[in-house]
C-alpha cells in the first residue's frame, strides 16, 4: 500500500501557531471551535509582537525546524494579514541569522473556498517551496454536505471546494485531506474514501471526533464500512497508489508501561498566540476550542511564556493521565487522544485526565484494520509479491498531533 | 491512604503553611458539624489536627475537641493560655514574635516567612534551633525566587548546618525541616493534600486542604452528609506526579495549593520549589556527610547521593 507521506520536519520542527481570524464562511456540525466570531482578528501589531518575541528567544525554542501554521476559523479570509506576516518572518529570519532561516514551512488547512482567489494565488506563487496546504473535503457531496455547511445559509459547501480541487493537486500533487467522522457519517465512510481517490487525492487521513458524540451500535457500524472499504481498496488495487490512515500496519497491539510511555499529542511542544496576543499550548487551548472549560493560556506576547505553566505539558507521560483499563489494554496502539478534548472533557481542570469517549470506535477500527492486513498479506503472498511489497515499505512514525 | 483530617475551626484559624489567611470575619465551625466531623474521623480511623483561631473557644467546644485524641495547631498570638500551653505546634507569623516567645522550649514551632526576612535574619534561628524540639520554616513566597535568590539560599542552608553539626557533635539532636528531614527519609514525605490527608471547613464540607477552602469555597471534595468524592484522586498520589515521582528530595513540601496555583495542575510543581528543595536536599546531604566524620549517625541511613542537577525536570528524557 502506498504509505502516508510524513509531514515535513514532523519530529524535528516546532509547530507555531498564528489563529489570524475565528470567523468562517462555514459552519461545520462537527466543528470543535465552539467560539467562532467575526470580531477577533489578528492585528498586525499582535503578529509582529508575537514574531519579535518567538524570534528573540530561539534558546527556548531549539528545534531544527519551523512550522508556521495559519488557522481559523478560515485562515484564507486574512491572507493581507498572513502575507505580511510571512514576508516579516522570511526577512527577520535572515537578518537575525536565526537557525530556522531556509528550515521553515508556512502551513495551512483550509476549506478550501476561496483558494483560487487572486490573493490565495499570489501568495502560494509567492512561497510555493515552503508551502503545505491541506484542503478539507469530506467525500461525496452527501456526506460533505451533512456537516460542511454554509454559517446563516446553512446551504451544503461541496461544489465551492470540489472545484478548486484539481488546481490544488496541480500545484500540490501529493496533497492530503483530513476527513472528519462523527456518528451521522459512518454510512458513507467507503464511498467517501472512493470519491477522494476519484478525485485524484491520493493521501486519505482520517480520524473520528475525539469528542463524546457515539450512539450505540456506531461502533458495528463503523466496522462494517471499514471492512467494505478494506475489500474493495485490496480487491480494487488502490493500495499500490493511495494511501487511506485508517489501516495502519503497527494499530491495535498493547503497550509497554515502561518503554512505550510517551505522550502522542504534541501540545506544549507546540506554540498558539490568538488576535488577543496570549500564548496557549496548543489551539485547542484557547478559549473559542474549548466547550465546558476556561481557556488555559501559558502567557502573552508582552509578559512571555511562563514556562511552569508548560510544566505539566512536558512531563505528560501515557500512564499519568491514562486509567487501568487503557493500561491494561491489549489493542492499545494507535488510539489517540487529544490534550484539548481531554482537558475540555475532564472531571476537574486538569490535562492528566484522558478522555476515552473513543475507546468502542478504535477497536472497531482496529478489527478491521487486522482484517485488512491479513487480507492484503494473503493476497501479496498468493501473487508472489510480498518480498517485495515488504522492501519497498516505507517505516511511518505516527505523527505527532 | 487517607491518615489525617484537618479541622479548620474558624475562618480566621491561623494559617501553619504557605497560604495566607486574610479572613477577618469570625465564622466558628457549628458544634454539631465539628462533633459530626470528629465522628467521621474516628470511623475512617483518621488522626485529627484542629486549626485553631485566635480567639478563646467555649467550654463545649473545648469539651468535643477532647472526646477525641489529636493535635492542636495554634498562632502565637493566641489569647487562650491554656491552649497554647497544650498545643503541638505553635505557628509563628513574624520573627520578632518568636525570638522573644517564652513558649519555645520543646515546642514545635512553624515559623512562616518571607525570603527576604529570612535571608537577612537566619543567624538569629541559631538560639531558635537549639531551643524547640522541631523548627519547620515556611517560605511564603517561595515561588517568587529568582536566580540571585537560588545562590542566596544555598549560602543560609550552608550556616545553618554548621551549626546544626556542632549541635550534633555535642550530643543534642535538632531538628529542622530544611535540612534534617532529608537525612532521616527513605522515601518521599510531602504535603500529602487531597491523598494522606484533607481538611473540614467551618461549612461543613471537605477541601483538599485550608488554602483551598479559602481560595475558592466552591472547589469541595465533598460533606459531611454525601462522604468525600475526590475527582480525579489519583492525581494527588505520587504515582501519578510524573517530576515527583523520579525526584529524590524525600523533604521536599510538594504543595498541592502551589503546585495547582504555578503549574495550574496539582500533581506538578514549579521550576522555584524543585530548585529549593534540591538545594536542601544537597545541603543535608553534605550535612550528613560532615556529621559521620564525628562518629556513627544514622547507620540505617544509606549515603544521599550526588547529583548534577537542580530540577528533576532538566533531567526528563532519561525517564521518559
Amino acid at each position: 500500500m502506498m504509505k502516508s507521506i510524513k509531514r515535513w520536519q514532523s519530529d524535528l520542527a516546532k509547530n507555531i501557531t498564528f489563529i489570524v481570524t475565528k470567523d468562517c464562511q462555514l459552519a461545520c456540525k462537527y466543528c470543535y471551535l465552539v467560539g467562532k466570531n467575526e470580531k477577533e482578528r489578528m492585528s498586525w501589531d499582535v503578529a509582529k509582537k508575537a514574531i519579535d518575541y518567538i524570534l528573540d528567544h530561539k534558546d527556548d525554542m531549539q528545534e531544527n525546524s519551523v512550522i508556521w501554521d495559519f488557522i481559523g476559523g478560515e485562515p484564507f479570509l486574512e491572507i493581507e494579514l498572513i502575507d505580511k506576516i510571512c514576508d516579516y518572518l522570511k526577512t527577520e529570519m535572515y537578518r537575525r541569522n536565526h537557525h530556522w532561516f531556509n528550515s521553515y514551512r508556512f502551513s495551512f488547512s483550509t476549506n478550501g473556498i476561496n483558494y483560487d482567489s487572486e490573493k490565495v494565488q499570489e501568495f502560494i506563487k509567492k512561497n510555493r517551496d515552503h508551502l503545505s496546504i491541506g484542503i478539507t473535503i469530506d467525500g461525496t457531496e452527501v456526506k460533505h454536505d451533512l456537516n460542511r455547511i454554509y454559517k446563516g445559509t446553512g446551504k451544503g459547501s461541496y461544489k465551492s471546494v470540489v472545484r478548486n480541487i484539481p488546481l490544488w493537486l496541480e500545484q500540490f500533487p501529493y496533497g492530503g485531506t483530513k476527513v472528519t467522522i462523527s456518528s451521522p457519517d459512518i454510512p458513507y465512510i467507503k464511498e467517501s474514501v472512493l470519491h477522494l481517490y476519484s478525485l485524484g487525492i491520493k493521501e486519505v487521513n482520517i480520524n473520528v471526533v475525539f469528542e463524546d458524540v457515539w450512539q450505540e451500535g456506531d461502533d458495528k457500524l463503523f466496522e462494517e464500512q471499514l471492512m467494505l472499504l478494506a475489500d474493495t481498496i485490496i480487491d480494487g488495487d488502490y493500495y499500490k497508489d493511495y494511501a487511506c490512515s485508517f489501516f495502519t500496519e503497527n494499530l491495535g497491539k498493547p503497550l509497554d508501561p515502561v518503554f512505550e510511555n510517551t505522550n502522542w499529542c504534541g501540545a506544549g511542544r507546540m506554540l498558539a498566540v490568538d488576535a488577543n496576543g496570549i500564548f496557549y499550548p496548543c489551539t485547542r487551548f484557547a478559549q473559542y476550542s474549548l466547550r465546558e472549560k476556561k481557556a488555559w493560556a501559558i502567557g502573552n506576547i508582552n509578559d512571555g511564556i511562563d514556562k511552569n505553566k508548560l510544566r505539566p505539558f512536558l512531563v505528560l507521560d501515557r500512564l499519568s493521565q491514562s486509567k487501568q483499563e487503557c493500561i491494561d489494554c491489549e489493542v492499545a496502539s494507535g488510539c489517540a487522544w487529544c490534550q484539548g478534548e481531554n482537558y475540555d472533557a475532564a472531571e476537574t481542570n486538569t490535562i492528566y485526565q484522558r478522555s476515552t469517549a473513543i475507546c468502542k470506535m478504535h477497536k472497531a477500527r482496529v478489527r478491521a484494520n487486522n482484517y485488512y492486513w491479513n487480507k492484503l498479506y494473503r493476497k501479496l503472498e498468493l501473487e508472489g509479491q510480498r518480498e517485495e511489497y515488504e522492501k519497498n515499505k516505507r517505516k511511518v512514525k505516527p505523527e505527532i498531533c | 491512604m487517607l491518615q489525617y483530617l484537618i479541622i479548620l475551626l474558624d475562618d480566621m484559624s491561623t494559617s501553619y503553611c504557605h497560604y495566607e489567611n486574610s479572613r477577618t470575619e469570625k465564622n466558628l465551625i457549628p458544634l454539631d458539624v465539628l462533633k459530626v466531623g470528629i465522628r467521621f474521623g474516628m470511623m475512617e480511623n483518621l488522626m485529627i489536627q484542629f486549626v485553631y483561631p485566635n480567639y478563646e473557644l467555649t467550654k463545649e467546644f473545648k469539651e468535643a475537641i477532647e472526646s477525641i485524641d489529636h493535635s492542636k495547631i495554634i498562632s502565637s498570638l493566641c489569647e487562650d493560655d491554656e491552649i497554647t500551653n497544650e498545643a503541638d505546634v505553635i505557628v509563628y507569623h513574624d520573627w520578632t514574635g518568636m525570638l522573644y516567645g517564652t513558649t519555645l522550649e520543646d515546642k514545635c514551632v512553624v515559623l512562616r516567612t518571607s525570603k527576604a526576612d529570612l535571608f537577612e535574619r537566619y543567624m538569629l534561628l541559631k538560639d531558635v534551633i537549639s531551643k524547640v524540639s522541631r523548627l519547620n520554616i515556611v517560605i511564603k513566597d517561595v515561588e517568587k525566587f529568582r536566580d540571585e535568590d537560588f545562590d542566596r539560599y544555598k549560602q543560609v542552608l550552608n550556616a545553618l548546618s554548621e551549626h546544626i553539626e556542632k549541635l550534633y557533635v555535642n550530643g543534642k539532636s535538632p531538628q529542622l525541616n530544611l535540612l534534617t528531614d532529608r537525612m532521616m527519609l527513605k522515601s518521599m514525605n510531602n504535603c500529602g493534600a487531597g491523598d494522606s490527608n484533607i481538611t473540614l471547613a467551618p461549612n461543613g464540607k471537605f477541601y483538599v486542604c485550608p488554602a483551598f477552602y479559602l481560595e475558592n469555597e466552591k472547589e469541595s471534595i465533598g460533606d459531611l452528609e454525601n462522604g468525600l468524592n475526590i475527582k480525579n484522586k489519583q492525581l494527588y498520589r505520587l504515582d501519578h506526579a510524573p517530576i515527583c515521582s523520579h525526584c529524590d528530595a524525600f523533604q521536599c513540601k510538594r504543595c498541592i495549593w502551589l503546585n495547582r496555583k504555578t503549574t495550574l495542575e496539582v500533581n506538578t510543581p514549579s521550576h522555584e520549589q524543585c530548585v529549593v528543595s534540591h538545594l536542601e536536599r544537597n545541603a543535608s546531604r553534605e550535612l550528613l556527610s560532615n556529621i559521620r566524620k564525628h562518629g556513627t549517625f544514622l547507620p540505617e541511613q544509606d549515603e544521599i547521593k550526588d547529583i548534577d542537577y537542580l530540577d528533576p525536570f532538566d533531567k526528563r528524557n532519561e525517564w521518559q
